[in-house]
């Protein structure tokens, strides 16, 4: 497996008629996207918007947030599973749009710790400072959904249409020559060439089985995780399409952004090229409906990183909220018996802002906690120019905004481990 | 800025333990260690006032000295409130914890105190107040107060507090959260390598350990036994009468089963953002099983079933909050005469 990433930085977006990659200035024509997209009949109507870096401007819900990539001809297809058969992802070369994001607004909140307003784009403002998304060049896609349609095929029509917009632009970037190209070395127990160094582990949740995924929420490969075991994944796998977040997520969030650009693997690889680590590979796994769903995940997962990928250390992240926080730490448990060391990177459990009320867990070796915070945080909102969102109740919301918490903008608080947000214990 | 400075008998030079019965007397100006804290304060700092009490005194008349010493605090229109440094003095830490936590709450006014983290007055107000860690040696009383009129001036003039190893406090138990340079998957991977090559890494969160529970005594005879149960599962009649929070719960009901043998989803609704409900919906008793309890008090098995489940939700919810609905919930028990009790969670 050897993924190749062609990037072309966009440096600003402009709808035209005809779409094209001029430079770094990207041409969209929305008529031909509109259509492209209303081939889903689950849809009315589609509107976009434009955004551009540190803008007065925030746009709500969001839905999810896509980096514009395309396959070139000859390798795995664009999101497999769901846009295409499922081929495994990650071979051959991948065009991506660097510096410019799609955004895709639903037309109500999800709910969750989201309340009323659900996650926020931020573009100024003291909390965008935070969010790695105020820095991108956003195609905003506000799609709507035909009435009396259920509420999961409204939520899938809305991830198809994020991703065809995404490989819609990049598109616009097959013909051209990339400003930068980067090839990952290859990765796995048995790879040569980096003996001696210590080998490294990821293990990411994808899902929480506290909220059972709907017949048609495709997570993996198109596939909605029920009765999923923990799964062996190559990295470019996670890069490269395989995986999109569930509909619903948590506390901090996780966007298909940072899977295409998953802080965690991408650090273990800058490591692995610059011969600090062997990344030796990763796992997928999911938190636990009850007891015995979480023995047989987190062993499973475990296992797979100490028997099949031999490591002698894993990261390990955690999808949602109380019950993935309590299932990474027994994983984390599990191979600190294995003679696995581990750092487990958490999101903030603390309502009351109590140390005592922190961690879930109290296991003397799982002592090395990196501790995004969340809870009670907030900023001062700033009144905006210009306020973007899929519905009306939304845009009440937001017109009447004044303070924004944490876990309420996009990107602040990440579970994939892009959250600059520290805990710190006073 | 006008500053008040509260003393014990012995560092406000009245006199050793034969007078720490003496009452709450009131001076001008500085007194003992207040003389070089006004200093350390610099700029326009006048300690106006500094009142003296006897330890035993001081404990046992807290309540009377605390409202004297918000009186005089108040009348003496003072911008900022110190007492101590109490060093390993237990009495000396307790009521000075006590003043300056009154002082902090009723008059919003910033205080400083400092005493040893052994002091008792450390684990009682260490989590309200920015206590200047003193060590247990007087001799250290200079620095102490460096410290102390640091922190005073940091709070007076709303500056941001650094962390406890900064600026000497005692650790307060408490987070907040701020941004820093490097992403969080970049602290994991920096931690995993520090601690796989067996380097210094620093966790950025500590597990707290907890006192374990002793198992109660087994009940003696089942079948005279009454017994009740409790959910944390969120399970409420329709409609939620007592509104109790699907997250985070800050109280709690009790719900009469009184002449029910099944309990029927129609009845009923969850309040709990942690789990599928599906189930509990379709059926309460895989929850609050009331029919197999019905069957053993039928079989003899169990005396009687209370005439009411007790029911929460057991979600994200902080210690400070599930510590008194379980104080709460006990009460009851205790109350209906219960001998033994069912918990179910989900």
């Amino acid at each position: 497996m050897r993924l190749t990433l062609a990037r072309h930085p966009v440096t600003d977006i402009r709808f035209e008629t005809a779409t094209r990659l001029e430079g770094t200035s990207l041409f969209v024509d929305v008529e031909e996207l509109r259509r492209n997209i209303l081939e889903d009949d689950s849809l009315r109507n589609v509107d976009f918007e434009t955004v551009c870096p540190g803008e007065n401007c925030r746009a709500a819900p969001v839905f999810d947030i896509i980096e514009p990539r395309a396959k070139e001809a000859g390798g795995s297809q664009d999101f497999p599973g769901i846009l295409g058969s499922p081929v495994t992802a990650g071979m051959g070369t991948t065009h991506l749009l660097a510096g410019a994001a799609v955004t895709v607004l639903g037309e109500r909140a999800a709910g969750g710790s989201g309340g009323a307003i659900g996650r926020v784009l931020e573009m100024s403002g003291p909390a965008a400072g935070g969010s790695p998304y105020s820095s991108l060049n956003h195609l905003i896609v506000i799609p709507h959904a035909r009435s009396g349609i259920p509420n999961h095929a409204v939520q899938k029509a809305y991830r198809v249409a994020g991703l065809k917009a995404s490989v819609y632009l990049a598109r616009a970037a097959l013909s051209q020559r990339p400003a930068s190209i980067e090839t990952f070395d290859p990765v796995g127990p048995t790879e040569k060439g980096h003996e001696g160094l210590p080998r490294v582990a990821y293990v990411g949740q994808i899902f929480s089985r506290q909220r059972k995924p709907e017949v048609d929420e495709q997570i993996l490969y198109g596939a909605n995780t029920d009765g999923m075991l923990p799964v062996l994944l190559h990295p470019d796998e996670w890069l490269d399409g395989a995986l999109v977040p569930s509909y619903y997520s948590s506390l901090g969030g996780a966007e298909t952004y940072f899977y295409q650009n998953h802080p965690v693997i991408t650090e273990l690889y800058r490591r692995h090229h610059a011969r600090e680590l062997n990344f030796v590979g990763t796992v997928a796994t999911i938190a636990g409906s009850d007891n015995e769903d979480r023995d047989r995940n987190c062993r499973a997962a475990a296992s797979l990183v100490k028997w099949v990928l031999n490591a002698e250390a894993a990261v390990l992240t955690k999808y949602g909220g109380g019950v993935p926080h309590a299932d990474l730490a027994e994983t984390a448990r599990l191979l600190e018996g294995m003679g696995v060391r581990t750092a487990v990177m958490v999101s903030d459990m603390s309502r009351d802002r109590r140390v005592e009320s922190a961690l879930l867990f109290n296991f003397p070796e799982v002592n090395a906690i990196v501790y995004c915070g969340g809870n009670g945080t907030s900023w001062n909102a700033p009144q905006v120019e210009r306020v973007i969102t899929g519905s009306p109740e939304a845009g009440e919301a937001l017109a009447g905004l004044r303070e924004i918490g944490a876990y309420n903008v996009a990107g602040v608080a990440n579970q994939q481990g892009a959250s600059r947000l520290r805990a710190v214990v006073y | 800025m006008r500053v008040v400075h509260y003393l014990n008998q012995f560092f406000g030079g009245v006199g050793g333990e034969e007078r720490a019965g003496m009452r709450l007397e009131e001076r001008e100006g500085a007194a003992g260690p207040g003389r070089l804290l006004e200093q350390l304060l610099g700029g326009n700092a006048k300690i106006v006032k500094t009142l003296v009490c006897g330890d035993n005194y001081a404990v046992e008349h807290q309540d009377e000295v605390i409202a004297s010493v918000l009186k005089k605090v108040q009348e003496a229109k003072a911008e900022l409130f110190i007492a101590g440094p109490c060093f390993e003095a237990g009495r000396y830490g307790m009521i000075s914890g006590a003043l300056c936590s009154a002082v902090q709450s009723e008059l919003a006014i910033p205080v400083v105190t400092a005493m040893a983290g052994e002091n008792p007055g450390a684990d009682l107000y260490r989590e309200a107040l920015y206590i200047i860690d003193s060590g247990p040696s007087s001799a250290k009383m200079r620095d102490v107060l460096v410290k102390m009129a640091e922190l005073a001036k940091k709070l007076v003039a709303r500056e941001e507090i650094g962390l406890p190893g900064e600026e000497g406090y005692l650790r307060r138990g408490l987070i907040r959260d701020e941004f820093v340079e490097q992403t969080a998957a970049k602290r994991l991977v920096d931690m995993i390598m520090a601690k796989v090559t067996g380097g210094p890494f620093e966790s950025e969160m500590v597990p707290t350990s907890f006192e374990p529970i002793p198992m109660p005594p087994a009940v003696k005879d089942l079948s005279k036994a009454r017994v009740m149960l409790i959910t944390d599962g969120g399970l409420v009649p329709k409609g939620n009468p007592d509104r109790i929070e699907g997250s985070a719960a800050t109280r709690w009901g009790a719900y009469s089963i009184e002449g029910l043998d099944d309990l029927k989803g129609d009845d009923y609704e969850i309040s709990h953002g942690g789990y599928d409900p599906r189930f509990v919906q379709e059926d309460p008793d895989r929850l609050v099983p009331l029919d197999a309890m019905r069957e053993m008090e039928r079989e003899g098995k169990i005396g009687k079933l209370h005439n009411e489940f007790l029911s929460t939700s057991g979600l994200a919810n902080p210690l400070s909050n599930t510590r008194r609905i379980g104080r709460e919930m006990a009460e009851k028990v205790k109350k209906e005469g219960i001998d033994a009790v069912i918990l179910t969670s989900t």
